[in-house]
């Protein structure tokens, strides 16, 4: 849009650091970045964001860092690190954010593949891990690091502080300023501006080279559709190197000019979610799941007047909530009444204590979300949304607009998107926000994006009859029992984890004549409904096997037969067996993907035995597992699991007379 | 309907008051976790000291002062003699400290000032407001209100300055636990000594208005027993929870008194707060401010 | 990552101490001492009067025999308030928090060594008292920050699991920017994760704050690690004193620990 703009300050727009630079210009004393810092929020305004910005990208040039360079940036949402991002584009660069999370081989590959000589990190243990990597692997020529806790006595040359290496930048600027100006000025729409990783279900993680020109046109189709403004505040917690919060921290920012917030440190995000309250909010399924939960839990220990008072008023916010927050006619004056009467007592405090008052527009993205937890948001009037999109895609191919919410589907094509259905069900898409190239991976390229220049997703889906896409599974796992029928394992296991006493499941059914679960229980809202019960239990693995909460899960799953039962199609994959994992499924172990996602195969492999007693006749099964610890050390965890039966209901349209 | 709010008002009103006597009790409840049974003769001893004085012919501007002077040295002889030697010993036993202490005050103050009733003016008239009266047509008590203010102000003070200040801090470290205390240079000694100070000059703003309308006399020391639904009602360790408490009994018993009263045959004062707190046991036994108890096993 | 500090001279010296309980012989005789900025174990077997010992030395236990040199200062015993007010502060065994209250707070009692304000102007909550507490609650986020504990830091501590009650009586006793820390079994009844996150922490703390550190530990393993030199008690007895591998060596170590292996 920019660049068909005649106007000219405009037409400069069409990078992030012209972007960033305006910014400071049109808006320079308004918040750009917040951080919570020895308890206190500390701001730094768009000029000063700017000013550091461009020290930095001196300092990294006077180290060496040049045009087409890759800066890897890890560690927790700090401020400086967002920063690094636009200093690398400044140069030409390109910043590839990795999961601070990530073990030492998994990030070494993403180093030797970017072929990464310049790093920026958070702190003394991320420099400890890239060392670790150095040891064995890619040499990288400098690391910079945040925050200097702990880093006085490393002596290497070629590590050092990020405060050194901006105020060698300051005086480089000061001296010779036309030399960053000429850089940035270099920069054009069509550069990568950013390299994200995508975590890959299967094989190696692959580099998503996105332009400035995707980003930016990504960025201004979401701030239009939410019409998102300088005065929004968001909190950025989620991992930098997601598509998603690039999209909602870095280049949506950039585009609006709104203010981003980084929490104290990870586990105090609702804390800081309630002291800072933003205006406009992006999380997975998963952390709206977990606040719920945290309140749920609360709930059940507040006294009984309190308890009453919540259920009589989350009855009628589930009754009328969600249409008043659409304005959507129907509702009677009564039903209005108690609810705005709920929203003092009740939906108001609630809000307030999920930090969610001030909400004008949330996302979720990345899983299906659970239409009960889904309408448990909007009922109270956060307006809770859905968008679909991925890393190739800038995580921008559909959203939901206001006031046409369904909670199964992902919305309409954002402007200037096009999305078709291919024949076997796939979603193909095209535009201008689309992936220019996997990162030195062209077969792989090829093979993604179609002659026609559609992106194959790999997700299975359909359009319903108002033009809304519904997502049901991976296109690829998507598959037949041994009956014929349809098996999409995601929409069954999403079903059972839709549950709160469920967080993982694991489907299984491809080829075979039944569909069989292993279930992973929550052990917070597990643990508090045995504690509630004076059941005593030692750990996860304890209170996994106990009888009680066998019952309870099977409760649970054959709600969701009840539920699978009601489409004709799935009918057939209800859950016939299935059985509670003695441990919690991970990341560390390969088990998840970092984004949480099942790693189905690897799972089957692993757990054979398990699979093989499920389709057996056995009511238990010996397993032992390896597991490793976060130190990295592994132990054995052993269990004999037990295996139960789960009632399955007749499909409604075909009732069979047995 | 106006009668109705006469009533509570001047329920409200003597509640301020059983609130600064239950004041004294949570102070040292929170210092050293003990329940002080000595407070109520604290309050008769100091109320008996400055109506001596003042019938001695001191004016109440010297008596008065004098009284607290000699609170203080009570406090620090208490912190020398009695708690002192019990640093770290099991709670009860300062407990019984405490019982052996309310005798002592009680004879020590009778041995001093004798037990007669003696009659104590602070120049305040125990009249009903004539606008108000005007106004609203409502009784009113003068005495009620002014005491009502003081009561109000000082128990204020107190709760700001045992939530904002070191002072505070320590109190409630020490109340906690005397060796860490201790280990962190608290000077256990030093914060005793204030509280039972603090708690001596509340027993003594508390006896010159309890005294003052029914007469300076052993029954004084009874109106601790007042101030024991009070606490189980607000919770022991609370400030703002003897504030809450004491208006409630106050207001209650007052409105039970007089609706109530004449179909059980009156009386009701002297036990409805008592069945009141009962009552309160039942269903929140930490009291509505009172920090919830959690054991871990 | 060589370590640049430099061990300093004795702070902190014990001739012969003997303690004794009624008839119950404590301690017997024990002679050590502390260099500044060191980080100094006292190891032994359950019994070993290892408790007594930091007892001893923060004064809450005043032995019958002996000599103690603090700073040059030669003294019979010590004494709990004044071993505090001279820059000695220290964890217990069992956590003694104050449990009602938040982290935050307590962590600001351990300051109070350093508020300065006067009783009435701190009354009043005026002036300089609010100042000074402003100053007092950054040095407490700052060791909050240091501990890494500020998703607490409103919490009262009754409610945190047992690692994190020991971290924030750490902090606590950092509060009071002593020169010496006395740590009770700092690692004790810990899991693996948690017992390195505190010898973390133990580390940065001799280290960036510049503290001396004794410490107690009944394990033997994790303190070889971190400690500059160790001494080892048993039934009251010293029966070693050197650096970590002098005593790993030690055959009356060895014994010890053998006599009492479970």
């Amino acid at each position: 849009m920019a660049a068909s703009s005649p106007d000219k300050v405009v037409g400069t727009l069409d990078t992030f650091p012209h972007l960033l630079l305006n910014h400071a210009r049109v808006r320079g004393d308004r918040p750009a970045t917040r951080e919570k810092d020895l308890g206190i929020w500390q701001t730094w305004s768009w000029r000063q964001v700017a000013e550091e910005t461009r020290a930095m990208a001196c300092g990294l040039s006077a180290l060496g860092f040049k045009r087409g360079d890759n800066l890897a940036i890890v560690g927790d949402n700090r401020p400086r690190l967002y920063w690094a991002m636009c200093a690398a584009q400044m140069l030409g660069g390109v910043p590839v954010p990795l999961y601070q999370d990530a073990v030492a081989q998994e990030m070494a590959y993403v180093l030797e593949n970017a072929g990464i000589k310049f790093a920026i990190v958070e702190d003394q243990e991320q420099v400890d891990k890239l060392l670790e990597i150095m040891g064995n692997g890619p040499a990288l020529n400098h690391i910079l690091y945040d925050d200097p806790r702990g880093m006085r006595h490393y002596t290497q040359p070629y590590i050092q502080s990020l405060d050194e290496v901006i105020e060698m930048g300051r005086i480089h600027d000061r001296t010779q300023p036309d030399f960053l100006d000429g850089e940035i000025a270099l920069g054009r729409p069509g550069d990568v501006a950013v390299m994200l990783y995508t975590s890959g279900t299967t094989g190696k993680p692959k580099g998503v080279c996105q332009t400035h020109a995707s980003f930016i046109t990504a960025a201004q189709s979401g701030v239009e559709f939410d019409h998102l403004g300088p005065q929004d505040d968001i909190l950025s917690y989620l991992p930098m190197a997601w598509v998603g919060d690039h999209l909602f921290s870095y280049a949506q920012a950039m585009v609006a000019g709104f203010t981003i917030n980084c929490p104290e440190s990870g586990d105090t995000v609702l804390t800081d979610l309630r002291e800072i309250g933003p205006t406009y909010y992006f999380a997975p399924p998963r952390v709206f799941e977990n606040l719920l939960t945290t309140v749920m839990i609360r709930m059940e220990d507040a006294s009984a007047i309190k308890r009453r008072m919540f259920h009589a008023f989350m009855a009628v916010a589930r009754r009328c909530g969600a249409e008043i927050l659409d304005g959507k006619p129907g509702v009677s004056a009564a039903d209005r009444l108690l609810y705005a009467l709920g929203n003092l007592c009740v939906y108001g405090p609630l809000r307030n204590v999920l930090g969610m008052s001030r909400i004008r527009v949330a996302y979720t993205a990345g899983a299906a979300i659970g239409p009960d937890l889904f309408r448990f948001y909007r009922s109270i009037g956060v307006n809770l949304k859905q968008l679909y999109g991925s890393t190739e895609t800038c995580a921008a191919v559909c959203l939901q607009p206001d006031g046409e919410i369904k909670f199964d589907s992902v919305g309409k094509p954002a402007p200037g998107v096009e999305v078709r259905i291919a024949d076997n069900g796939e979603v193909l898409v095209r535009g201008k926000m689309l992936l220019k190239e996997y990162y030195r991976r062209p077969e792989d390229t090829a093979e993604a994006i179609d002659h026609e220049g559609f992106f194959h997703t790999g997700d299975a889906g359909f359009f319903d009859e108002d033009g809304h896409l519904k997502i049901i599974d991976r296109a690829k796992d998507v598959g037949k029992l041994a009956s014929g029928d349809l098996f999409a394992p995601n929409y069954i296991e999403n079903k059972l984890k839709f549950v709160s006493y469920i967080k993982e499941a694991v489907a299984f059914g491809q080829g075979l004549d039944k569909v069989c679960a292993f279930i992973n229980i929550d052990l917070g809202a597990v643990g508090n409904w045995a504690e509630r019960r004076n059941i005593a239990y030692s750990g996860y693995t304890d209170l996994a096997q106990k009888a009680e909460v066998y019952e309870l899960i099977r409760q649970c799953v054959e709600d969701a037969n009840a539920d699978l039962a009601h489409d004709p199609m799935l009918c057939a994959s209800q859950v016939q067996r299935f059985l509670i994992l003695h441990k919690e499924l991970d990341p560390d172990d390969d088990e998840l993907t970092r984004t949480r996602k099942v790693r189905r195969g690897f799972i089957g492999e692993k757990y054979r035995v398990l699979i093989d007693a499920l389709y057996s006749e056995k009511r238990s099964q010996f397993i032992e597992t390896q597991v490793r610890f976060e130190d990295g050390r592994s132990g054995m965890i052993s269990a004999d699991l037990r295996i139960m039966e789960a009632r399955t209901t007749p499909s409604q349209a075909v009732k069979k007379a047995a | 309907m106006q009668f109705f709010f006469e009533v509570l008002i001047a329920g409200l009103l003597s509640g301020v008051m059983y609130s600064l006597v239950a004041l004294g009790f949570v102070l040292i409840y929170k210092a050293s976790g003990v329940f002080n049974f000595a407070q109520g003769s604290m309050v008769y001893f100091a109320a008996l000291t400055a109506v001596g004085l003042h019938d001695k012919g001191l004016s109440l501007w010297l008596s008065v002062p004098l009284t607290m002077v000699v609170m203080v040295v009570l406090a620090l002889l208490i912190e020398k003699i009695v708690l002192r030697p019990l640093v770290a010993q099991p709670e009860i036993s300062l407990f019984m400290a405490t019982i052996g202490l309310s005798f002592f005050i009680e004879g020590l103050a009778q041995a001093i000032w004798g037990a007669n009733v003696r009659a104590l003016d602070l120049g305040i008239e125990d009249v009903p407001l004539e606008w108000v009266l005007e106004k609203a047509n409502m009784a009113i008590s003068q005495f009620d209100l002014i005491a009502a203010g003081i009561a109000t102000v000082l128990v204020a003070t107190l709760a700001l300055f045992f939530s904002r200040t070191k002072i505070g801090r320590a109190l409630r470290a020490v109340a906690d636990d005397h060796q860490a205390a201790l280990s962190i240079g608290i000077p256990l000694q030093h914060i005793w000594g204030i509280v039972w100070s603090v708690a001596g000059f509340v027993a003594l703003v508390a006896g010159l208005l309890w005294g003052s309308r029914n007469g300076v006399q052993f029954a004084l020391t009874f109106v601790a027993l007042k101030a024991l639904p009070v606490l189980i009602l607000g919770g022991f360790t609370s400030v703002p929870g003897a504030i809450v408490g004491g208006l409630i009994i106050g207001a209650s018993e007052k409105l039970a008194e007089v609706f109530l009263g004449p179909y059980v045959g009156g009386g009701l004062e002297g036990w409805f707060p008592y069945v009141l707190a009962l009552l309160f046991l039942l269903i929140r036994p930490e009291g509505l401010f009172g920090e919830k108890i959690i054991r871990r096993i | 990552m060589d370590k640049v500090r430099k061990i300093g001279d004795v702070v902190l010296s014990f001739e012969n101490i003997s303690l004794s309980f009624g008839g119950v012989k404590a301690l017997t005789n024990i002679s050590f001492d502390v260099r500044e900025h060191e980080i100094r174990a006292i190891i032994g077997p359950n019994g070993a009067g290892k408790s007594s010992m930091l007892n001893v030395i923060n004064g809450v236990y005043h032995p019958q025999d002996g000599e103690i040199v603090f700073r040059g200062q030669h003294r019979r015993d010590m004494n709990t308030y004044e071993s505090a007010k001279s820059g000695i502060a220290r964890t217990f065994q069992n956590i003694a928090l104050f449990k009602g209250m938040s982290v935050l707070d307590n962590i600001m009692t351990g300051r109070n060594l350093k508020m300065k304000s006067n009783f009435l102007l701190d009354a009043l909550y005026w002036g300089p008292a609010r100042r000074e507490e402003i100053e007092h609650r950054k040095k407490a986020e700052e060791i909050i920050d240091f501990l890494e504990i500020q998703h607490i830091r409103k919490t009262p501590v009754g409610r945190l699991p047992y690692g994190l009650q020991k971290r924030v009586e750490l902090g606590r006793a950092l509060a009071a920017e002593p020169s010496i820390l006395l740590l009770d079994e700092p690692m004790a009844g810990m899991n693996v994760e948690e017992k390195q996150d505190m010898c973390r922490f133990i580390l940065d703390v001799n280290d960036q704050l510049g503290a001396t550190i004794v410490l107690i530990e009944h394990d033997m393993g994790v303190v070889m690690d971190i400690s500059d030199r160790v001494v080892v008690l048993d039934y009251g007895k010293k029966i070693a004193d050197g650096t970590p591998d002098e005593v790993r060596n030690n055959q009356n170590v060895i014994d010890a620990y053998l006599g009492v292996a479970h």
